[in-house]
C-alpha cells in the first residue's frame, strides 16, 4: 500500500478526524474533508486511490457526489460509509458503481481490508486501460 | 422442449427389445432346453437396463439442452431490449431537455413586470413547475435506461462469496428486523473463493434481498444457502416466504420494466440488471415460484470468471 491515498468524505467532524487520524497511524496516506463539494474539489488537484464516502450529508449528498465522482475520476474507487442508509440508497450507491460500504462506526480492521481491495481493484482497472497509476 | 414428444415411445424402447429377446430365449429353451432359455436371459437382461441408462443419459442431456436453450433465449431477448430502449432513451433526452429549457424561461417571463399583473399568472406558474418536475423524471428514467444499456466493464478479484453476502445481509438485516423477517444463512463453510467482480455481485445480492423483503413485507423467513454445486461452480440460493409471483409473471420477471410494484415505486430495472450482471460474470439465474409461498433465486457462477 506504499503509494495508495485516501480521502474520507464526511460532515461530522468528530467522526472524520478520527477516522484519518486512524488510519494514518497505519501508515496510509490519508485526508479529510467535510463536504461533497469539498471532495470534488480536491480530486481535481489531487490524485486519490480511494475515497470513503458518507451518505448521509447536507448539501451534495453521498450518492450525488459519488455520481459525480466517477464522472470526474472514473478510476477511483468508493466506499460508503453508512450511519442508517436506507437498502434504498445502498443499491443507488452501488448501482452507481461504489465498490463496498461499511457500517459506522466503521471497524478499523475492515475499513482497511476493504480500502485494501478497492485499491487492487483500482490499479487493475489502470492495468487494462494502460496506465501504470502514475 | 423439441423432443419431449417423443419420449413415450423412447420409454418403452427398453422393454421392447427386453421382451423380444424373452421371445427369443423361450423360443431357443423348447427347442434346445432350459439352459439354452436361461442362456437367452442374459442378452435380454443386458439390453434391458443398457438401453434404460443410455435414454436416462438421452433425457437428462435434453433436458439440460433446453435449459441452456431457455437461458440464451432470455439472454438474447434482454439484450434485444436492453438496445430498443436505449435507442428510444436517447432520441428523447433531447427533446425532453428543450421542454426543460423552455419551461424555465417561460417561467421566468412570467416574473417579469409586465405579467406580474396578469390575473392566472399563479396558475401558469405552478403549471409551469408541475411540468419541471415531469421533465426531470422522465430525464430521470431516461439515464437509467441508458446506464442500464451502458457496457458493463468487469474486473476481477478473489472473492469470498460468504463473506461478501454476509455483508450485504448486515445491511438489509436492520431494516427487516423491524418487519419481523427473519434471515437464515445455510452457508457452506469451505466454500471456495471465486475470482469475479465483487462490486456487480454485491449489486445483484442486495437487489435479491430487497427484492425478497419486499415480497414479504412482515413476517417471514428469507433463507439464504451457498453451496458448491456441480462442474465447480458455486451456487446462491435466495429462499423468500413471501407473495410469490404468478406464472404469467414469472416468465417476465427479468425483462426491464417489468414490475408489480405501483407506478412510482419500482423502476423494474432491477432483475434485469442481475441478469445482466450475472450472464456477464460468465454464470446464470433462474427463479422458480409458488403463489401463496414464496420465491426462490438461484445463481451460478463459475469459479473463475472470464474477462
Amino acid at each position: 500500500m506504499e503509494n495508495l491515498r485516501v480521502l474520507v468524505v464526511d460532515d461530522e467532524a468528530d467522526f472524520l478526524e478520527t477516522v484519518v487520524m486512524r488510519l494514518q497511524r497505519r501508515k496510509i496516506d490519508a485526508h479529510g474533508v467535510d463536504s461533497g463539494k469539498k471532495a470534488l474539489e480536491i480530486v481535481e488537484n489531487e490524485r486519490f486511490d480511494v475515497v470513503v464516502l458518507d451518505v448521509l450529508m447536507p448539501g451534495l449528498d453521498g450518492i450525488e457526489t459519488l455520481k459525480l465522482l466517477k464522472q470526474k475520476k472514473p478510476f477511483i474507487e468508493v466506499i460508503i460509509l453508512t450511519g442508517h442508509g436506507s437498502v434504498e440508497s445502498g443499491l443507488q450507491g452501488m448501482q452507481f458503481g461504489a465498490f463496498d460500504y461499511i457500517m459506522k462506526p466503521a471497524d478499523l480492521d475492515e475499513l482497511l481490508e476493504k480500502i485494501q481491495q478497492a485499491y487492487e481493484r483500482k490499479r487493475l482497472h489502470e492495468e487494462r486501460h494502460g496506465l501504470s497509476g502514475e | 422442449m423439441a423432443s419431449k414428444t417423443e419420449l413415450p415411445l423412447n420409454t418403452l424402447q427398453p422393454y421392447i427389445s427386453a421382451i423380444l429377446i424373452v421371445l427369443a430365449a423361450l423360443l431357443l429353451g423348447f427347442t434346445n432346453g432350459p439352459w439354452y432359455f436361461a442362456a437367452g436371459l442374459i442378452p435380454a437382461l443386458v439390453s434391458f437396463l443398457g438401453t434404460r441408462e443410455l435414454l436416462g443419459k438421452v433425457r437428462k442431456a435434453n433436458e439440460q439442452k433446453c435449459f441452456l436453450d431457455e437461458q440464451l433465449i432470455q439472454s438474447q431477448k434482454l439484450a434485444a431490449i436492453g438496445e430498443l430502449s436505449s435507442g428510444i432513451a436517447h432520441e428523447i433526452n433531447n427533446p425532453l431537455a428543450i421542454i426543460g429549457q423552455e419551461s424555465e424561461w417561460v417561467t421566468h417571463l412570467l416574473q417579469s413586470d409586465e405579467l406580474r399583473d396578469f390575473k392566472q399568472v399563479n396558475e401558469l406558474t405552478d403549471s409551469l413547475r408541475e411540468i419541471t418536475r415531469q421533465v426531470k423524471r422522465c430525464k430521470e428514467i431516461t439515464h437509467r435506461l441508458l446506464n442500464f444499456a451502458r457496457k458493463m466493464e468487469t474486473l476481477l478479484q478473489r472473492v469470498d462469496v460468504n463473506r461478501l453476502i454476509e455483508d450485504m445481509t448486515k445491511w438489509v438485516e436492520r431494516e427487516t428486523k423491524q418487519h419481523n423477517i427473519h434471515i437464515v444463512r445455510r452457508f457452506q463453510k469451505d466454500l471456495p473463493q471465486v475470482v469475479t467482480d465483487a462490486p456487480l455481485l454485491r449489486q445483484v445480492i442486495l437487489n435479491l434481498l430487497a427484492n425478497a423483503a419486499y415480497a414479504i413485507q412482515k413476517d417471514g423467513d428469507i433463507t439464504l444457502t451457498t453451496r458448491l454445486a456441480d462442474h465447480g461452480q458455486v451456487e446462491i440460493i435466495v429462499t423468500d416466504t413471501g407473495s410469490g409471483i404468478s406464472k404469467e409473471n414469472l416468465s417476465k420477471i427479468f425483462n426491464p420494466f417489468f414490475t408489480t410494484k405501483p407506478p412510482g415505486k419500482g423502476t423494474g430495472l432491477g432483475l434485469s440488471i442481475c441478469h445482466r450482471i450475472i450472464d456477464k460474470l460468465g454464470g446464470h439465474i433462474s427463479v422458480t415460484s409458488e403463489p401463496g409461498h414464496g420465491t426462490t433465486f438461484m445463481i451460478r457462477l463459475p469459479q473463475k470468471g472470464e474477462v
